[in-house]
C-alpha cells in the first residue's frame, strides 16, 4: 500500500512537472504564435476594437471554424508576385525583401560564416595544440576584444567608412567592408568555441596516429577534422544564425539600397506600412522562418556550441 | 608577439621522446619530430614547423585588428575631439565633461540599472526554475527545450516587433485586456504611451515607467531560452549520487536546493549573471524596434543614448566618450567573469 501512494505520487508529481512546463512553452511561444496568427488576417479583422485572437467570430457566435476569415494579404504585399515566364513556378517575387534583402543577408552570412569557420578553426587548432608562452594572455585579450560595445566599434567603423568614402576608395558601401565587420564581430567567441573543441579531442589519437607513420599533415586531415567537424558546423551555424539576425551594424554600415539586408530592409518595410499590421507580421514570419527551420533541424549543433562558447567564455 | 611564437615554439602533438621502451620506435628517423631529422633544408622546415601556430593565428589577429583593436582606439581618440566645418578639433576631455553634465546622461544610467537589475533578475529566476523542472529526466525535456528555445532565434529586431504588436494601442492582442478601465484603474494601462509614475527617490528612475517594465519583460524572453540551457547544463554535471546520500541523511528539498545545488551551480550562475549583465548593457535593437527610447524619455538605456547622439544628434565626440565608459564597465564584467571561470578550473 505505502508503495502504491508512493508510485502514485510519484506519477501524480511527473505530470505536475509536466502541465507546467508545457504552460510555459506555451506562454513563451504566445507572442510568436500571435505574430503568425496576425500575419494571415485581413486589414478588418487586424484593427477590430476590442481585439480578437481568432478572425473566426460571427453576428451570432463568438468562435465559429466554418466561419473563418483568414486571409494571405500580408504575404501578397510582401513579395508581391507578378506573373513572369522566366520563373519557375509562373510568377516573380517583386517585393525588394525577396528579391534584394534576403539574397544579400544569405550571401553576408554564408560568405561571413566560412570565413569565422575558417580562421576561428586555424587559431583555436593553433591555442589547442600549441603550448607556446603567452597563449593564456593571448586568449584573454580575444576575449577581452568582445568587450569593446558593438556600437562603439560602430562609430570608429563608421567614420572609417566616411572617410574610405570621401577618399573615393571602393571599400566603403561595398558587400566587402560589412562582411569583413560580420567576421571581426562573431570571429573573437567562435576561436574561443573552437579551442574548446579541439581541446577535447584527445591528443592520443594524434600521437597514435603520427607513430603508426602519418605525417603531421595526414593528421590533420584525417584524424583531427574529421572529429572536429560538428564543432566546427556548430560555429558555423550559430555564426550564420548571428549575422542573419544582425541589424544595427547593416543598417548604419550600408547606404545603397542594393546592398541591404533583411533586417535593414525589414525596418525600412516598417517605416512604409507603420499602420498595416498584417503585412509587418507576414514580413517578421517571412524573415524569421528559415533560421527557425535551420534551428529544428540542428538544434544539437547550437547546444554544443552555446554551452562551450558560454562556460569557457 | 611575432618573435614570441617563432622562438618558443614547443609542440604537444608529436609523440613523446620515446623512452626504453620504444626504443624500436625511436631509432627510427622516421619518427622523429622534424628538428632531428636531417634533410637538406633543416633549417628553413624547423622554422616553418616552430613558426607554424603565429601562421595559424595570423588572419585572425589581422582581421580582429582592423575590425575591433583599431576602432577601439580610433573612439578612444574621437572622444578626444570634436567635429569643426575643417576638420577635427583637440578639445580634451571636454565631451567627458558635457556628457556628464547632460540631464538625459543621468537619466539614463539611471534608466540602465533599473532595466539590468530587473532584466537579470526575471531571467537568472525564471531559467533556474525552468531548469530545475527540465532536469528531471522527463521524456519530453528535449522537445520542451526545443520549444523555449524559439525565442532566442528570433532577431532581437524582430522580438521587439513582435512584442510591439501585442501592446499597439487599441488594437493589440493585450491592449483589449490592459486597456480596460475596470482592470487598471482609472483610465487603462496603454503600455506604449503611458507616463512613467513619480519616481520615490529623488530622480531615480524607480517604480519604472510601464513601458520599461515590458522592455524587461520582452528582453528577459528572448535571453530566457539561453539562461535555461546553461543552467540545465551545469544541473546535468551534477553526479545524483551527491544528491541521493544527502536525501538519505535526511535533507528535505529545498535543504538539497539550497545546500548541495546551489552552491554547486554557483559559478554558472555568476558566468550567467555577468553575460545577462553584457549582453543588457549592449543590446540596442530590442529597444530600437519596441520603444525607442520612448514614451517621453521613459526607456533611454544607454546603449540607445549613444545610437540618438552619435547617429541622431551626428555629436560623434560625445558619443565616443560615451562609448569609452560603456567599454569600461564591459571590460569589468569580463574580467569578473574570467576571475570566476578562472577559480572553477
Amino acid at each position: 500500500m505505502a508503495l502504491f501512494t508512493q508510485t502514485l505520487r510519484r506519477h501524480g508529481e511527473r505530470w505536475l512537472v509536466n502541465a507546467v512546463l508545457t504552460a510555459i512553452c506555451i506562454i513563451m511561444l504566445l507572442p510568436v504564435a500571435t505574430t503568425a496568427l496576425i500575419s494571415f488576417k485581413r486589414e478588418q479583422d487586424v484593427i477590430r476594437k476590442p481585439p480578437v485572437i481568432f478572425p473566426c467570430d460571427t453576428p451570432v457566435r463568438s468562435f465559429d471554424p466554418t466561419a473563418c476569415r483568414w486571409a494571405v494579404e500580408g504575404y501578397q504585399r510582401v513579395l508581391a508576385p507578378k506573373p513572369s515566364d522566366s520563373w519557375p513556378l509562373g510568377f516573380a517575387l517583386t517585393g525588394n525583401l525577396f528579391r534584394i534583402y534576403v539574397p544579400n543577408t544569405l550571401l553576408y552570412a554564408t560568405v561571413a560564416s566560412l570565413l569565422v569557420v575558417l580562421l576561428a578553426g586555424m587559431a583555436g587548432y593553433a591555442v589547442a595544440r600549441y603550448h607556446f608562452r603567452g597563449r593564456q594572455t593571448l586568449m584573454a585579450a580575444i576575449l577581452a576584444v568582445t568587450g569593446i560595445p558593438l556600437l562603439t566599434n560602430l562609430l570608429a567603423l563608421y567614420q572609417v567608412g566616411v572617410d574610405l568614402r570621401r577618399a573615393g576608395l571602393p571599400f566603403y558601401d561595398d558587400r566587402y567592408f560589412i562582411v569583413l565587420v560580420y567576421v571581426g564581430f562573431f570571429l573573437p567567441l567562435s576561436v574561443w568555441i573552437a579551442k574548446g573543441f579541439f581541446d577535447a579531442i584527445p591528443v592520443e589519437l594524434e600521437e597514435a596516429a603520427l607513430i603508426d607513420g602519418c605525417t603531421r599533415l595526414g593528421v590533420l586531415v584525417r584524424i583531427t577534422m574529421p572529429l572536429a567537424l560538428p564543432g566546427l558546423l556548430a560555429i558555423f551555424l550559430l555564426s550564420f544564425v548571428n549575422i542573419w539576425n544582425e541589424f544595427i551594424a547593416g543598417y548604419l554600415l550600408i547606404a545603397k539600397n542594393e546592398f541591404k539586408p533583411a533586417m535593414f530592409g525589414l525596418y525600412d518595410f516598417l517605416s512604409q506600412n507603420i499602420i498595416n499590421f498584417q503585412v509587418i507580421a507576414a514580413a517578421c514570419v517571412l524573415i524569421a522562418l528559415p533560421v527557425i527551420i535551420l534551428f529544428l533541424f540542428a538544434r544539437r549543433s547550437f547546444f554544443q556550441a552555446m554551452v562551450e562558447g558560454a562556460v569557457k567564455g | 608577439m611575432r618573435l614570441y611564437l617563432l622562438s618558443i615554439g614547443t609542440q604537444r602533438v608529436q609523440p613523446s621522446v620515446p623512452n626504453q621502451d620504444r626504443a624500436g620506435v625511436a631509432n627510427n628517423p622516421k619518427f622523429w619530430p622534424g628538428q632531428l631529422r636531417q634533410t637538406a633544408h633543416r633549417g628553413l622546415r624547423v622554422w616553418l614547423r616552430h613558426s607554424l601556430p603565429f601562421w595559424l593565428l595570423l588572419p585572425t589577429l589581422i582581421v580582429l585588428g582592423i575590425t575591433q583593436v583599431y576602432p577601439g582606439f580610433y573612439t578612444l581618440w574621437l572622444s578626444l575631439q570634436t567635429r569643426q566645418p575643417e576638420g577635427w578639433e583637440f578639445v580634451g576631455t571636454a565631451n567627458y565633461a558635457r556628457l556628464f553634465n547632460m540631464r538625459l546622461f543621468a537619466e539614463s544610467v539611471g534608466h540602465t540599472i533599473v532595466f539590468l537589475v530587473g532584466y537579470v533578475l526575471v531571467t537568472l529566476g525564471a531559467g533556474f526554475g525552468i531548469a530545475l523542472l527540465l532536469n528531471r529526466k522527463l521524456r519530453l525535456s528535449g522537445l520542451y527545450i526545443t520549444l523555449l528555445f524559439i525565442p532566442w532565434v528570433i532577431a532581437d529586431i524582430i522580438a521587439g516587433l513582435v512584442w510591439r504588436l501585442l501592446v499597439v494601442p487599441d488594437y493589440g492582442l493585450f491592449s483589449g485586456i490592459l486597456q480596460n478601465p475596470a482592470l487598471f484603474p482609472p483610465n487603462g494601462l496603454s503600455i506604449l504611451t503611458a507616463v512613467p509614475p513619480r519616481p520615490w527617490l529623488g530622480d531615480f528612475p524607480f517604480p519604472p515607467a510601464p513601458a520599461m517594465v515590458y522592455l524587461i519583460l520582452a528582453s528577459a524572453w528572448r535571453a530566457l531560452p539561453f539562461i535555461v540551457l546553461l543552467m540545465l547544463a551545469a544541473l546535468q554535471t551534477i553526479p545524483t549520487e551527491i544528491i541521493e546520500s544527502s536525501r538519505i541523511d535526511g535533507a528535505n528539498r529545498s535543504q538539497v536546493l539550497r545546500f548541495i545545488l546551489l552552491p554547486l551551480i554557483l559559478p554558472t550562475l555568476i558566468v550567467a549573471l555577468f553575460s545577462l549583465t553584457l549582453s543588457g548593457m549592449n543590446g540596442v535593437g530590442m529597444v530600437f524596434s519596441l520603444t525607442g527610447g520612448g514614451p517621453g524619455t521613459s526607456t533611454e538605456v544607454l546603449s540607445h543614448l549613444l545610437y540618438s547622439i552619435g547617429w541622431g544628434q551626428r555629436e560623434f565626440g560625445r558619443a565616443a566618450a560615451l562609448a569609452m565608459i560603456i567599454a569600461v564597465v564591459n571590460w569589468l564584467l569580463i574580467l569578473g567573469t574570467l576571475r570566476v571561470t578562472r577559480l572553477n578550473g
